[in-house]
């Protein structure tokens, strides 16, 4: 065990920050950037383009798909180095962190190969299917069912809370096609299919950034099936493995806690309530960076993630609690217009304990698997 | 950063969980507040292993292994110093060591050989004589003593006193993450076995919850303290620290709730650990005093 980052893992640090450097407009941070914004999702797709021209964009994938086979802390240092700078892949980063990896492990030949080129060349964003008015945390209680009709389905049902819905070309949606948690499947679906509406809801996280989806009569060929049917659960579980040490918000929440206390420092406000509410959430930050940080180290290394990794998330979600609360109490100007990128730091990090599942539901996973409480009864 | 044991490493924590073995139990007939570890304090000496950070291929990091490991028994034995601060004092100075800071009752006082004294910012060591130290009665689960200070000191010069405190951060965290787990370990037991309207009292989420977030606390503070250890950079060592204190003060009194009643007899074993956590959260200025040094570390430009 040490903590030292190696060479290689600080020059490829260098890279991804000299290609922000160069590629990241000056006024990149004043820019509406709701990560699902019209303006973000438009600079995103010519901005993830340059990051795939340049080897940055998925150098974890494999050889065959774009990549170079660089292991997860590759994946990982390049992710850390784009929430800091405010992510400037948009939604992309689903794609790349587990969307992707997924359609290599379930994918057909045919989705692969009509899927995975274009999200290596960072041109399409996707979308998530998953939550339902009906069902949230009990996600296996999902009422949006795809019947069968000869070679074709027919979906019908209501999706709710979908990132990036507006701007998606392919939908990851998740739909009933028998009864019971065995009885979900998992289909890949071009938004632009007839009977898909979208409606965006207005919330305090951003434009563009959550709506309802609602599917009426959507009639989809078979091959839009992605693994078998009744294989959901499994597809989800894997994909949201990685998604819960997938947003390294401690990052940017550490430079954002940074950039108050110097806003602090400057007004000579920067006094002992303050320096200890900003010590407290820079130690809470640091602790959710090594936290993460073991479970990447298991990845790259092939080690099966365990409990951890839900401590890991839970530890990010008190980070992000701990900063955007600080801001709010010393720096209030900063959602008054003051100061963009606090402001952007403030939205996304309210859902650190809602987005990927809530974090009670970690909470239920680490007394059961991590302490080894006996389980409630059902 | 690769997280995966060296070969080392792996065989220094198999050699310490071997030894740890022979002392996990608290002897069924102790009612007393601190648990004196005579014999492990001989068996750490006879194997050297207060030495491991000079080791080169051991170094700090296993130092705060050890201490880690060791702080998860009932015993309280002067380790984290020994390990940790005394490879750093300029010249040779005898264990085992005690601090006294600000003229307050201190930890080991009363056995150690070297004494690190602390008024305000200065630091000066002193080796102790026969009735320098008056034991005091505690509440806490380490032996005390009131140190007269008669003996000349040492005084260390304002470099080597911030690499003193350094360490001492180092050695706080490193402790207080072992008696952590430890103290949650206990809770986790009697949330299992104790039952209450007919079903374990570990079932109940409200119980769940608070536990799950007491052990990712924990979590944190050991990798923060590992890390400390073996970057030995000031600003990790107040981070380490200040996650200790901050989550020890919680964490104590949650496990308390959990154990009801019973936590608060000197049979059952919490408080070997609780009010070992309890010294540690005043030293080195406490949380405000850790706050202030962050701020000095981490965000002064």
């Amino acid at each position: 065990m040490h903590f030292a980052w190696n060479a290689e893992q600080e020059t490829f640090r260098s890279t991804v920050r000299a290609f922000l450097a160069a590629n990241l407009p000056r006024d990149w941070e004043s820019l509406a950037h709701g990560p699902a914004s019209e303006a973000q999702s438009s600079f995103s797709k010519r901005f993830c383009g340059k990051l795939a021209e340049a080897g940055l964009l998925v150098p974890h994938w494999p050889k065959r798909w774009g990549g170079r086979d660089a292991g997860a802390w590759t994946a990982f240092i390049l992710a850390e180095e784009m929430w800091e700078a405010g992510e400037p892949r948009g939604g992309q980063y689903m794609n790349v962190n587990w969307i992707g990896p997924a359609l290599m492990r379930f994918g057909s030949e045919e989705q692969q190969a009509r899927y995975i080129p274009p999200m290596a060349r960072g041109e399409t964003i996707w979308c998530q299917g998953f939550s339902e008015p009906e069902a949230g945390s009990d996600l296996a209680s999902l009422r949006t069912r795809a019947e069968k009709h000869g070679s074709s389905y027919r979906i019908n049902g209501q999706k709710i809370w979908t990132s990036y819905a507006q701007h998606a070309d392919t939908c990851f949606l998740l739909a009933r096609t028998s009864p019971g948690r065995d009885g979900i499947s998992v289909f890949l679906v071009p938004m632009d299919t007839p009977g898909i509406i979208v409606r965006e809801i207005p919330s305090l996280i951003g434009e563009g950034d959550i709506h309802e989806v609602f599917w009426d009569n959507v009639e989809v060929p078979g091959s839009t099936l992605f693994g078998a049917e009744g294989q959901a659960w499994e597809i989800a579980r894997a994909a949201l493995s990685l998604e819960r040490v997938g947003i390294p918000r401690f990052a940017l929440a550490t430079k954002m806690l940074h950039r108050a206390v110097s806003m602090l420092e400057r007004s000579g406000r920067f006094g002992h309530g303050a320096i200890e509410q900003a010590a407290r959430a820079r130690a809470a930050c640091e602790a959710a960076r090594f936290y993460s940080y073991s479970i990447v180290d298991q990845r790259e290394h092939g080690i099966p993630t365990g409990p951890e990794a839900s401590a890991a998330r839970f530890a990010t979600v008190m980070a992000e609690r701990a900063v955007h609360e600080f801001v709010v109490e010393q720096v209030p100007e900063a959602l008054c217009g003051g100061e963009a990128m606090l402001l952007a730091h403030h939205q996304r990090a309210i859902v650190a304990g809602i987005a990927s599942g809530a974090a009670e539901i970690q909470l239920n996973l680490i007394a059961t698997d991590l302490l080894k409480l006996p389980r409630e009864p059902r | 950063m690769d997280f995966r044991l060296t070969a080392d490493q792996s065989a220094l924590v198999e050699a310490i969980d071997k030894l740890a073995a022979q002392f996990e139990a608290k002897p069924t007939e102790f009612r007393g507040f601190a648990l004196l570890g005579d014999e492990l304090d001989k068996e750490l000496e006879y194997g050297q292993y207060f030495d491991i950070a000079q080791v080169p291929e051991l170094g700090a990091l296993c130092a705060a292994m050890a201490v880690e490991r060791l702080a998860r028994l009932p015993y309280a034995t002067e380790i984290a110093l020994s390990m940790l601060v005394r490879p750093q004092l300029p010249g040779d100075w005898p264990r085992p060591l005690a601090v006294v800071e600000n003229g307050r009752p201190g930890r080991f006082v009363a056995a150690a050989s070297t004494i690190l004294v602390i008024e305000g910012e200065g630091i000066s060591l002193v080796r102790t004589a026969a009735g320098d130290a008056q034991p005091v009665e505690s509440l806490f689960a380490y032996p005390m003593a009131r140190w007269k200070g008669r003996a000349e000191r040492t005084a260390l010069s304002g470099d080597e006193a911030a690499k003193l405190r350094k360490w001492l951060r180092i050695a706080l965290a490193a402790e207080a993450s072992g008696l952590l787990q430890a103290a949650l370990a206990s809770a986790v037991d009697h949330l299992t076995q104790r039952k209450q309207f007919g079903r374990p009292l570990g079932t109940f989420q409200a119980l769940r919850h608070r536990m799950a977030e007491c052990a990712v606390l924990a979590g944190g503070v050991r990798w923060l303290a590992l890390k400390a250890a073996d970057t030995a950079d000031p600003a990790d060592a107040t981070l380490a620290a200040l996650h200790a204190q901050e989550s020890a003060t919680r964490i104590v009194y949650d496990v308390h709730q959990m154990l009801g009643a019973m936590g608060m007899t000197l049979e059952h074993p919490l408080h070997l650990w609780t009010y070992r956590l309890k010294a540690l959260l005043s030293e080195l200025g406490g949380r405000g005093g850790q706050a202030l040094a962050v701020a000095e570390e981490c965000f002064g430009d």
